[in-house]
């Protein structure tokens, strides 16, 4: 809006300085063309009235010096006027560069503002989803190492275990050998008398059945 | 005719030998026999019989007239007892003796069936007990299956000790 004011301004001051050039160039041309007046004048005065030759030069040169002189205090007003008004819009233009730079600026630090509002509440949404985030991260970080620690607890009893059976199967091994080695070569069948027959006892009838079955 | 065996006379291979004996002894029995009718003097030395072969005979005698015929049907009952009678293989952990065979012998003609044929082999690593099979049939008593069906109760033993 200030921008099409401020051209609307600046066409009004080239118009009226167009008016002003046109005028002042109007007045000049009408002084540099004074014959058809004089002409004119002469003709009229050759109808009417003889003048002496000093006379009309003295008027002439009169002439000559008030319209020099009308034609200076033209221009020095017209110069005074330009001057005023070269003054006048170049405080205007100065005025209003300045405030169009004021309002450019508030505009300008408005937006910023916005911007930086907008900035910040998008830092603090951001934090609080990275909070969210890291909340929910620590969270599964926590249960997987609890089960984690829970498995491995189980591995390693599992493991224990495992080894424990190994060991005792190779000492019952080691044993069975020991016995077999050390036994297996003196062996008291009459010392196992008693045994023997006590054991056929025991199974007597596992014995019979198996007789009856096989029959 | 029904026959008891000896408790000596355990397996197939004893009833075999008994078998042989006897029918060397009938061979013998038919050779002197024949002399006897011929009135012919000289006669050879009775063949040397294993004692269970002498009691099986003893025994045979008191039922039976001695004879050539009734010899001849000793064998065929004895032969008749080897194809029909249950055998059992028992295994113990060194070779048997003969007190060791004969209770066994005995206890099983008494406790599973009065003509029942034992077979006695061994296997050091049974470390004692025995072993009894059976046609398709095993009953492991050995001290071996003992000990390893025992396993862990021995691991747990030790360490409580």
């Amino acid at each position: 809006m200030s921008l099409t004011f401020l051209q609307a301004f600046l066409i009004i001051n080239i118009l009226i300085i167009g008016i002003l050039i046109a005028i002042a160039i109007r007045h000049l041309l009408a002084h540099l063309r004074p014959q058809p007046e004089e002409h004119r004048l002469a003709h009229s005065n050759e109808n009417s009235i003889k003048l002496p030759k000093e006379v009309k030069e003295k008027l002439l040169k009169t002439a000559q010096i008030n319209f020099q002189t009308v034609l200076d205090h033209s221009a020095s007003e017209l110069q005074r006027d330009l001057k005023i008004t070269a003054t006048q819009v170049n405080h205007r233009l100065e005025k209003l560069s300045q405030q169009m730079i004021n309002d450019e600026m508030k505009l300008y630090h408005t937006s910023l503002e916005e911007l930086r509002q907008q900035a910040e509440a998008n830092i603090k949404a951001a934090q609080v989803e990275i909070d969210n985030h890291q909340a929910e991260l620590k969270s599964q970080l926590a249960t997987k190492q609890a089960e984690l620690e829970a498995e491995m607890r189980q591995e390693v009893a599992a493991e224990k275990q495992s080894l424990l059976e190994q060991i005792d199967t190779k000492l019952a091994d080691a044993v069975m050998a020991l016995l077999t080695e050390t036994l297996g070569h003196n062996v008291d069948l009459g010392a196992q008398n008693a045994y023997l027959i006590a054991t056929l006892e025991e199974h007597k009838k596992d014995l019979k059945k198996g007789l009856i079955d096989e029959n | 005719m029904k026959i008891k065996l000896p408790d000596s006379v355990a397996s197939p291979q004893d009833i075999d030998g008994l078998i042989t004996e006897i029918h060397e002894y009938a061979r013998w029995f038919s050779h002197e026999s024949i002399k006897v009718n011929a009135g012919i003097k000289q006669t050879s030395d009775q063949p040397i019989l294993s004692p269970p072969t002498t009691e099986m005979l003893q025994n045979w005698q008191k039922q039976n007239s001695l004879s050539q015929t009734s010899l001849d049907s000793l064998i065929s009952s004895l032969k008749e007892y080897l194809t029909n009678a249950p055998t059992i293989a028992i295994i113990l952990a060194a070779p048997v003796t003969n007190s060791t065979r004969d209770k066994l012998v005995k206890w099983c003609r008494q406790n599973i069936a009065t003509n029942v044929l034992v077979e006695f082999s061994f296997n050091s690593t049974l470390l004692g007990g025995l072993v009894v099979r059976y046609g398709s049939r095993i009953f492991d008593w050995s001290f071996r299956s003992r000990l390893l069906a025992a396993s862990n109760n021995f691991t747990k033993v030790l360490r409580n000790v």
